[in-house]
């Protein structure tokens, strides 16, 4: 919806003048927001009112602004976004602008143009067609076009529809009071909608989804095509092919829930077994692997990334020992995610927060409340917290979305 | 009991030397009737004899050929004690006159303050104090956003007031303060807003009729007790009679032509904004 900022500033409350901008704004058939309202204090102190009026074209838009300006509401941002080019690889201009999470939109030309890929953190690269993406500042390029400085950027804050469930608006709430079988139902909802949306599942997971003994719920999501890209690190998917290959989870047998003797080493001998087959896929297709999480997105052509910490054993073949080339590859898997699903982990889940747009709907299961806190702190305002068991929550949610057997 | 105005016994004034209708701005301008330079004199030298009588004192405006609305010296600009805000005229015909009333104003002990670019204001035709606030017009010839820097200058809370007659094209053709309480008012040269902020301010408003207001008997020059009108309908100057104050006519009809009567041959040297004392 075409917006526009105006600024009215006099003596508007006496002249009746902001009452004025706000009718005309109505009779023409659009809507505002008020940003911010200084009411002077004295009768010759003026008052200043900032308005966002947007409206459903940008036709009535224009006419409507030409209208305003007569009584001296002006336009606020009439300047085109500033630009600096890159003179270093991998080095922005001082002053770039450093992006949020949120739908943002770069004036050029006098056109508002949107940002392809909103993600925090970011700068903003002007294509040579026009068309405006953020990079992050390793992936800029000598001679790329930046934004830099305040003019000419704006950002839509996301809409907070009132309601009396948490679902209604995604922020922040954390629901560790909540029945938790309703919760995993309206998540599931969440789920379904975005697949007949034709927008894409993530799922984000951490070892303890493997400890809990939900590796099997989680299978059985993927197999069903309930996830469609998986993000995790070395832990989740070694334990998961641990389980399978080993039947324990950090030596931890998970039918009895006793340590095994030597158990401790499981793991070790399950990374040097699929290192042996050079990757995951072909542990797999050679009959190594042959169950679990990581068996059925390589059955199921489910892409996955896993991401590495200086704290691995091994680590697997297909670990991003490199964690820029892992967050880039986590990156290229986004297009199309409309809602993700974090899963006892904490790393990971801040590191795919940092790379959301703010409107994939984001669902962070942890048992510990302060995971949740910290991906709303770090920006990722649009997380649903749900303070819960994972294992718990990874076979409800199975039994709501997979069909019995 | 009302209290007289606090301004008005000091005016400038330019002779119609090079006054005519040269161009066309207004709806009353037209190029194809004419003005007679003696008859404009005369009526001149009437409205400046007449303001003395009342107890006024005319500085003059030395007149300057090709500058015809020069003699509307209504629109040079605001003044506020010795502060004078120029104007900034919307037609460029009008623009080459705001040098000769700077050039006064500074020769006179004024301090000149001007507006910022891009907005248009034409001075006290478009404002006009009252009580302790600034009226002033806006749409055909000033900018509302001309308000705020004209407040910032002078220190006068404004009161904005949009003109919707073109007729009626600046605020002094719908507006003449009378004394602190009284005003001759013209509603119909106002949006519905405009009227609510006078009828807020004005204790008693004398509401002029449409036909009435086209008369331009609000365009009148109060010195005192005394109001010089270039026009006054009956009614009208029987309620001024019943409120005490003496009605003067002085026929500017040759100036009427350009659209400007006796308040737009005249600019106010005494006022002074702000905060009632």
């Amino acid at each position: 919806m075409p917006s526009e900022l105006v600024e009215v500033e006099g003596h508007i409350i006496d002249s009746l003048i902001l009452a004025k901008v706000l009718d005309v704004i109505v009779e023409a058939g659009a809507d505002y927001r008020m940003v911010d309202v200084e009411i002077g204090k004295t009768n010759v102190d003026p008052s200043r009112a900032r308005l966002e009026v947007s409206c459903d074209d940008e036709e009535t838009l224009t006419n409507l602004l030409e209208q305003l300006s007569i009584h001296g509401a002006n336009r606020v941002t009439t300047a085109d976004a500033r630009l600096e080019t890159c003179t270093i690889d991998g080095v922005l201009p001082a002053g770039f602008y450093s992006t949020t999470n949120l739908p943002t939109q770069v004036r050029l030309g006098g056109h508002w143009t949107d940002v392809e890929n909103p993600e925090m953190d970011c700068a903003l690269v002007v294509l040579a067609d026009g068309r405006i993406r953020t990079e992050p500042m390793h992936r800029v390029h000598l001679g790329d076009q930046v934004v830099v400085g305040l003019d000419g950027v704006r950002v839509t804050a996301p809409e907070r529809p009132r309601g009396a469930n948490p679902f209604e608006f995604m922020n922040s709430e954390v629901s560790s009071e909540k029945p938790k079988e309703l919760v995993v139902a309206q998540v599931a909802e969440r789920m379904r909608r975005a697949r007949a949306d034709g927008r894409r599942i993530l799922a984000v997971c951490g070892p303890a989804v493997i400890h809990t003994g939900a590796g099997p719920a989680i299978a059985r999501l993927v197999a069903a095509g309930w996830v469609d890209v998986l993000f995790a690190g070395n832990g989740f998917a070694t334990h998961d092919i641990e389980s399978n290959v080993m039947g324990t989870s950090l030596g931890v047998l998970l039918r009895e829930g006793r340590p095994t003797e030597h158990g401790h080493a499981n793991h070790l001998r399950v990374i040097n077994e699929v290192r042996r087959h050079g990757s995951i896929a072909s542990a797999v297709r050679d009959g190594l692997v042959t169950g679990g999480v990581m068996y059925e997105c390589v059955t199921h052509g489910v892409p996955f990334v896993l991401g590495g910490s200086v704290r691995d054993d091994g680590p697997l073949p297909d670990v991003h020992t490199n964690v820029v080339e892992a967050a880039d590859a986590m990156r290229a898997q986004l297009p199309g995610v409309g809602v993700a699903l974090m899963l006892a982990t904490t790393l990971h889940a801040i590191a795919t927060g940092n790379l959301l747009p703010a409107g994939v709907e984001t669902f962070c299961v942890d048992i510990n409340q302060a995971v949740v806190t910290k991906l709303a702190d770090r920006g990722s305002h649009q997380a649903l917290g749900i303070v819960t068991d994972v294992g718990l929550f990874a076979r409800d949610l199975c039994d709501q979305l997979c069909s019995p057997g | 009991m009302a209290e007289p105005l606090t301004w008005g016994r000091r005016y400038l004034m330019c002779p119609p030397e090079h006054f005519g209708v040269l161009y066309e701005i207004n709806p009353w301008m037209h190029r194809e009737v004419q003005v007679d330079p003696d008859e404009a004199r005369a009526e001149w030298d009437g409205l400046v004899a007449t303001l003395r009588d009342a107890g006024a004192e005319i500085d003059l405006l030395e007149p300057v050929e090709g500058l015809p609305d020069l003699v509307f010296t209504a629109n040079a600009g605001v003044v506020n004690g010795t502060q004078f805000v120029p104007a900034r005229f919307r037609h460029p015909e009008r623009q080459a006159e705001v040098p000769h009333d700077v050039a006064w104003f500074r020769s006179h002990g004024f301090t000149v303050d001007e507006l910022p670019d891009g907005v248009h204001h034409e001075g006290a035709g478009d404002a006009l104090p009252f009580r302790d606030v600034l009226l002033s017009g806006y749409r055909f010839r000033s900018d509302a956003s001309s308000h705020v820097a004209l407040s910032r200058l002078t220190g006068a809370a404004v009161r904005s007031i949009e003109l919707v007659d073109a007729r009626m094209y600046h605020l002094d053709l719908t507006f003449c303060p009378l004394d602190d309480e009284r005003a001759i008012v013209a509603p119909t040269g106002w949006d519905a807003y405009g009227r609510r902020v006078v009828e807020a301010l004005v204790r008693e408003p004398l509401v002029l009729e449409p036909d009435e207001a086209l008369s331009f008997c609000a365009n009148s020059v109060v010195v005192g007790r005394t109001i010089v009108m270039p026009a006054c309908p009956r009614r009208v100057g029987r309620q001024l009679e019943a409120w005490g104050f003496d009605v003067v006519v002085v026929p500017v009809a040759e100036f009427l032509k350009a659209g400007g009567g006796c308040r737009c041959l005249t600019l106010a040297l005494d006022v002074k904004l702000g905060p009632l004392a």
